[in-house]
């Protein structure tokens, strides 16, 4: 019964994911800022897939995320394939850090989180330079950077009290067993 | 119970590996084929986005308008001082109409002295805006009119007054617009009243700068800048903007079209021109010259 209720939930939270990523286009999307800014917002999607993916894996499958970010790729207007290659091996590294991240403090989740982060903007332009892309300017890319560590708590605070992303608690993986 | 996921683990661990290992290399040859064959795989974006967006776009509207409509809320703060300075401005336009009816009437008087007919093909097809680029790193905006209304890669966007930028990307009902702002966005253009040739790039700011300048120093600031049609990738003639020079020395354009709010542009219909292609053939017929070079390089040795 248990595990059944576990697998809808499973199911609707992945579900969930795909629709905040869409709503979070959405929201960018709007013709509001035409002028050239010289400053970056953080980037809520990856910032969303990352804080999923280091509590709960299992509602960001690879597939998933190659998909909602290759999307994002080809509607942004960024060379299609790298930020989703590089936020798949991003989860995947995620995914292996979750059980150990299991019992510890906020501050280590968010150390962990911050390096991936910069991993995935190194891994991100170095892909680019290999290929002699253009890329984005460095100063707004590092301000994005900034803004993307400095925003993680709050979505990673939202996702915890409003969609229910908590980390796996001990006595619920007996049930998560039989689910993943 | 450890024991038994370990073993659950040993059996699918490595297939789940292999699907990883597929689904990335499928993202980077994804990414190799667009390096290979960018036109090919920006067209298929265009029809992604021509997909996507436009679906979207009754959701947008009425949060796009819900948001203008508080900024021009909060624009009321101003609205004494502003009428005041639109009074003003008011008094002065009034001359300038004056001016302008006059020079109407004797331009219209002139045209049909010498009989003119204005090229009935240029023309225009008006868009709304649905969609900006969505990311501080590139300047772009989301046409709602695409190929079923005639619109090809590479015409020129205007807003009512000057040069907004060119299509690059086109959907069956959408396509995309690159700004001049945009950091990919290269303009040929001339500088009057100086007559120079430039290029205006793009560098993610709200002025692009000017490029390629033979005389710099002919260049004074408030300079017109009009596109010039080199490269026959543009129509000519269209206003861009004025020069102006930046703190750093370096001339840049500020733009005539008015950035900051960005709803209906104007896709200018452009034929091309009828150009020469085998400029050979005005100066000599091909034909049998080609026995006499040698000999004239064997005088020009003798000599």
């Amino acid at each position: 019964m248990a595990e059944v209720q576990g697998r809808s939930r499973k199911w609707k939270m992945r579900f969930l994911y795909m629709v905040l990523v869409m709503a979070v286009l959405y929201v960018q999307l709007l013709p509001l800022q035409t002028l050239p800014r010289n400053w970056a917002g953080p980037d809520f999607i990856v910032l969303l897939t990352v804080a999923w993916a280091v509590r709960r894996p299992e509602y960001t499958p690879a597939v998933s995320v190659a998909g909602m970010t290759l999307l994002a790729d080809f509607v942004l207007l960024r060379p299609p394939g790298v930020m989703a290659a590089v936020m798949v091996g991003a989860r995947q590294v995620l995914k292996r850090q979750e059980s150990g991240l299991r019992d510890s403090t906020f501050m280590a989740e968010w150390a962990t989180v911050s390096v991936v982060l910069v991993g995935v903007l190194i891994a991100n332009r170095l892909i680019l330079a290999l290929f002699l892309v253009d890329q984005a300017p460095f100063g707004l890319s590092m301000i994005q950077l900034g803004f993307n560590i400095a925003a993680y708590p709050l979505v990673a605070l939202a996702s915890r009290f409003v969609m229910g992303v908590r980390k796996i608690v001990p006595g619920e993986t007996d049930s998560m067993a039989g689910a993943t | 119970m450890a024991k038994e996921r370990k073993q659950r683990d040993d059996y699918s661990g490595p297939l789940k590996r292999l699907m990883l290992a597929v689904l990335v290399l499928f993202l980077l040859a994804v990414f190799l084929v667009w390096r290979i064959d960018s036109p090919r795989v920006e067209r298929y974006r265009a029809q992604v986005v021509d997909k996507v967006v436009p679906s979207m776009d009754w959701a947008m509207a009425p949060i796009t308008g819900a948001i203008n409509l508080s900024r021009d809320f909060q624009g009321y703060q101003h609205i004494v001082e502003q009428n005041k300075e639109l009074r003003r401005e008011l008094q002065q336009m009034k001359a300038w109409k004056e001016a302008a009816l006059q020079l109407e009437q004797e331009n219209a008087r002139l045209l049909d002295l010498n009989n003119v007919r204005l090229d009935p093909r240029l023309t225009f097809v008006t868009g709304v805006v649905l969609a900006d680029s969505g990311s501080p790193f590139r300047q772009s905006v989301l046409l709602n009119i695409g190929a079923r209304d005639g619109v090809v890669d590479g015409w020129a966007a205007m807003d009512g007054i000057g040069l907004v930028g060119r299509i690059s990307g086109v959907g069956k009902s959408s396509s995309r617009v690159i700004l001049l702002s945009d950091s990919s966005s290269r303009i040929p253009v001339l500088i009057q009243p100086s007559g120079q040739t430039a290029i205006v790039a793009g560098d993610n700011s709200t002025a692009p700068y000017i490029d390629f300048v033979e005389n710099p120093e002919q260049i004074r600031p408030g300079d017109r800048v009009i596109s010039s049609g080199d490269g026959g990738v543009f129509p000519s003639g269209l206003l861009v903007g004025q020069v102006a020079e930046y703190p750093g020395g370096r001339l840049r354009v500020r733009l005539s079209a008015d950035y900051e709010r960005l709803e209906f542009l104007r896709v200018l219909r452009d034929h091309g021109q009828e150009r020469i292609t085998t400029p050979g053939n005005v100066i000599q017929p091909l034909a049998e010259d080609v026995p006499e070079t040698p000999a004239t390089t064997e005088d020009a040795q003798n000599g």
